[in-house]
């Protein structure tokens, strides 16, 4: 098994969940996370006041899905996720060394 | 119907469900339970307890089961008495096999062991404890031990009932707290969520503690209206139980529907309406109960209460920290009185009395009669939309039946369930709640909610972003048509009644318009990309707007749920703004205003040529304001007014004499009168008409101790503008300003920049302010030969942030025009070297 970690642009979270879905991929946790690579934070003025914006706005995706899946998965994700510029974000793939559901204890790919 | 149970079989629920599945009556399948469990309980007491204790036990039912309410898996509470801890901590065994018997019947225990003397001890970590013998009832074993027990019971609540009567409310608010204050979930939890059965009880308990007479201590006689509200919930907490198979007591959408059909009560968002107007009814009496309750136990909140009563008046006396009317007599007379009611309640934060609230709802009808009529309402809802208590007043309105009264386009969303995976609340409480949020912005001073809370704050009159506000979801009741544009129909025909001025009308229709697209860019468009932003920059037009559609926003997204606004989502929120923001102000010379095609002849007229940052930067008022002063100074050919803000001045100039230095000289009058310039803007259109303002503070309150200073200043401008006076001159006999000490300076700056603008170059300087700073500037610009296109200029505390878009010759300056330029800025900067 593998767990897949997307790091996308905010935008493109409803695109990529679609893309997910038309494979079948279903589950996954979303959380709001702020931080830069090399798309550098930037600067805005208001009102005569600079705001450094150093931390950008990001969704980050985490799925774990069998390792013959794994593939598929992370294309459909670069493909959906992929505008071609600077700040489209990473993708980290984990070996996952178990699953367990637990209300009722299935283990590996079935607690998937 | 006869029950039969044999010792060994478990309780078998099936046939009490399907007789009330059938018939719908939870009355008699709670009785029916009760009966059951009541035979297995005297069972295995006589079984298992007594033969072990023959004397000195008793056994007892409380709480719902000892009330003869015991829904389907509600759990069993039981009470063993006994006469003394040591006969009871000996009978261990027994009552250990005692429970283990009723719980392998199917019944989940929830049993207490005490003695009389324990019952008649405030808990106050267990105040459920001596809630539940409110409702005893006696089931077997020592009669005598139980009489002690219900001899104690009156002396012990009427000596210990405020300590009790704190506890329970403790207990209420926070329950109530956890499902947000309010009865409006469009998923709620039949026992627990306020005006559920839970809060049933409570209005009984607080009447039975309340209770004085002995003999009628323990009893509780609801109002009709809420036992029937009480059988509505019971029928519903039987079903989910029936369905489910446990105690389950949340009434899901899928479960709405199954008791829509089950029932044949037609549509579930329909019959879900009545589940909110009992809910309502318990609601209001628990709230009632609970703080008639407070008030008569707290003698602090009494001294602040009567402080709070001599802010009664004429129409409306304050009683208990409630408003009520004199003379309630004045609502048929003139209707009109109930605005003033309200208008009342948002300014001094005082909540209606129950008899005033009873008092509206009884002319309902009438008002509704009135206020349909058109009439010029907007002036005195707008102002009481301004006021500090604004959301509290609407909320009354909304309980009172008075907003749809006045705005029966708002019927439709009353208690309007709409499915959606991310709402909790019904439309109206939606609306409610964001109004409400927004509210809360005027108090943050925290990021990242602040800047928000400054929007809020600066915005003089917040009247037509309320209204854009209340209305913003209206069309969700009228299917079929979008609800965006049903929405605008809807506040269109009340805003045609109420008499809402035009502008007025055109920034409510904009907001209701607009008020997806700041969220739709934030999740589907990259905030990074310029084409986003001149987008949507396009769609809000002005500055005024977007500030409005900002914090519209915020409010609409946070009354979603209560964790939907989170920091990530405000810091996205406001990244957006600000990047909006700076796209509509920074456009400069290379967009013109060519045509107004929303204005009249003379408007057009007048906007023509001035660049496109002016009608953005402006509001309506100000707009009209300029006219009227260009239309002034027609004969003069200059004009200039000078008005008082909050906490400043604002000097705006119109001319048709434009001369090298002009800028500068405006700026030397006013550091000349001593005045310290905070902001200022100059425009200029093709015609040749140029338009600048200064915002100044006057330090030392000349201006205001010496209003004639106001005039002498005004008078100056104009002949300095007109060239009859040489600014120098003026300036001659100032007194130098003291500098800052050497630590405390801030370094000056001064960047060119060619690239921000196709037809100026950018001057930005950073420098320690002082007065006289603009005029130094300006001044080392046009002896420098060159023109100031725009200037924007702002103070941060001592630091000076002025920007300069130039030109010379009509052109961007060359290289080698740059080194003088700068060389002079920065000794107008640091004249002290």
């Amino acid at each position: 098994m593998k767990k897949i970690e997307a790091v996308i642009q905010p935008f493109k979270l409803d695109e990529v969940k679609e893309a997910l879905k038309s494979i079948g991929i279903d589950g996954m946790t979303i959380s709001e996370v702020r931080g830069h690579g090399r798309q550098k934070g930037h600067k805005e003025v208001y009102r005569g006041q600079e705001y450094n914006v150093d931390l950008l706005p990001k969704v980050k995706l985490e799925m774990v899905v069998s390792s013959a899946r794994a593939d598929e998965v992370i294309k459909t994700v670069a493909g959906a996720a992929r505008t071609g510029k600077i700040g489209d974000g990473k993708i980290f793939v984990y070996d996952v060394a178990e699953a367990i559901r637990i209300r009722n204890d299935d283990r590996g790919e079935s607690a998937l | 119907m006869t029950t039969v149970v044999n010792p060994h079989s478990s309780i078998n629920p099936a046939t009490i469900q399907q007789a009330f599945l059938a018939s719908g009556d939870s009355g008699t399948a709670l009785a029916e339970r009760t009966a059951q469990v009541d035979h297995l309980v005297m069972e295995a007491a006589a079984a298992l307890l007594f033969p072990a204790a023959p004397a000195g036990l008793a056994v007892l039912a409380v709480g719902g089961y000892g009330r003869r309410q015991l829904f389907p898996y509600s759990d069993v509470d039981v009470l063993l008495l006994f006469d003394s801890e040591k006969l009871a901590v000996a009978n261990k065994e027994a009552i250990s096999a005692f429970l283990q018997r009723l719980w392998d019947a199917g019944m989940r225990m929830s049993h207490s062991v005490r003695t009389p003397g324990e019952c008649t001890e405030v808990h106050d970590q267990n105040i459920e404890l001596n809630v539940s013998l409110l409702d005893q009832r006696y089931l077997a074993g020592d009669r005598a031990l139980y009489a002690r027990l219900v001899e104690k019971m009156p002396r012990f609540i009427t000596g210990n009932r405020d300590a009790l009567i704190r506890n329970l409310s403790q207990l209420t608010r926070e329950r109530h707290a956890k499902y947000a204050n309010t009865f409006y979930h469009l998923e709620p939890n039949v026992k627990e969520t306020p005006g559920g059965l839970r809060d049933y009880q409570l209005i009984c308990w607080l009447s039975q503690m309340r209770e004085t007479e002995a003999s009628r201590l323990g009893t509780a006689d609801p109002a009709p209206e809420l036992r029937q509200a009480f059988r509505f919930l019971g029928r519903l907490r039987c079903y989910l139980h029936c369905q489910a198979g446990r105690d389950h007591n949340v009434l899901s959408y899928e479960a709405q529907d199954a008791a829509a059909e089950q029932w044949q009560m037609g549509d579930a968002a329909h019959w879900m309406r009545e589940y909110y107007r009992h809910a309502r009814a318990i609601y209001r009496a628990a709230i009632r109960q609970l703080e008639t309750n407070e008030a008569q136990s707290s003698s602090l909140f009494a001294q602040f209460r009567d402080w709070r009563s001599r802010l009664a008046n004429a129409d409306f006396s304050v009683h208990r920290e409630r408003a009520h009317f004199r003379s309630p007599q004045a609502l048929d007379a003139e209707p009109e009185v109930v605005l003033r009611f309200f208008e009342f309640m948002a300014r001094h934060g005082i909540r209606a009395s129950f008899e005033a609230e009873q008092q509206i709802e009884a002319r309902r009808s009438r008002l509704r009669a009135y206020f349909t009529e058109p009439r010029p309402v907007w002036p005195a809802l707008s102002a009481m939309f301004s006021l500090p208590h604004a959301p509290l007043a609407v909320r009354a309105m909304h309980d009172t039946g008075v907003l749809t009264a006045m705005f029966p386009e708002m019927e439709q969303i009353e208690c309007l369930v709409v499915r959606d995976f991310y709402h909790r609340y019904t439309v109206d409480e939606h609306t409610l709640v964001a109004l409400q949020n927004l509210w809360s912005l005027r108090d943050a001073d925290e990021l990242p909610l602040k800047p928000y809370g400054d929007l809020l704050r600066e915005m003089p009159r917040p009247g037509a972003l309320v209204f854009a506000l209340l209305f913003h979801d209206s069309g969700k009741g009228s299917p079929g048509e979008g609800h965006v544009n049903a929405s605008m129909r809807l506040a269109q025909s009340a805003m045609a009644r109420i008499q809402v001025p035009p502008h007025e009308r055109e920034n409510i229709l904009f907001l209701i318009r607009r008020h997806l697209e700041l969220s739709a860019a934030m999740q589907a468009r990259d905030l990074f990309d310029p084409q986003t932003l001149r987008d949507v920059a396009h769609q809000v037009e002005t500055v005024e707007r977007l500030k409005a559609l900002t914090l519209l926003t915020y409010a609409d997204i946070s009354a979603v749920n209560p964790s939907v606004m989170t920091p990530w989502r405000a810091e996205q929120l406001w990244q957006l703004y600000l990047m909006v923001y700076n796209e509509l102000t920074r456009e400069l010379e290379t967009e013109r205003i060519e045509i107004d095609p929303s204005g009249p002849p003379g408007r057009q007229e007048f906007l023509r040529g001035f660049p496109t940052r002016y009608i953005r930067t402006h509001s309506e008022t100000e707009i009209d304001e300029h006219m009227m002063l260009e239309e002034r100074s027609r004969k003069r050919g200059v004009g200039v007014e000078i008005r008082r803000l909050e906490s400043a001045y604002q000097l705006t100039m119109v001319t048709t004499a434009d001369r090298p230095g002009l800028f500068a000289a405006v700026a030397g009058t006013l550091s000349s009168f001593g005045m310290n310039i905070l902001k200022a803007e100059a425009f200029s259109n093709r015609r040749g008409l140029i338009l600048d303002t200064f915002t100044f503070a006057d330090l030392t309150r000349t201006l205001e101790l010496n209003p004639t200073e106001v005039d002498r200043l005004r008078t100056t401008t104009e002949r300095v503008i007109a060239g009859k006076i040489d600014v120098k001159e003026l300036l001659r006999n100032r007194p130098k300003p003291a500098l800052p000490s050497r630590s405390a300076r801030i370094a000056a700056r001064v960047v060119f920049d060619s690239e921000a603008s196709g037809t100026a170059t950018l001057v930005e300087i950073v420098a320690e302010d002082r007065p006289g700073l603009l005029y130094d500037l300006a001044s080392a610009i046009a002896a420098n030969g060159c023109n100031i296109e725009v200037v924007l200029i702002d103070t941060q505390a001592h630091k000076a942030i002025d920007v300069f878009y130039v030109t010379k010759g009509g052109k961007k300056l060359e290289t080698d025009q740059k080194q003088p330029l700068e060389a002079a800025l920065r000794r107008a900067c640091d004249p002290a070297g």
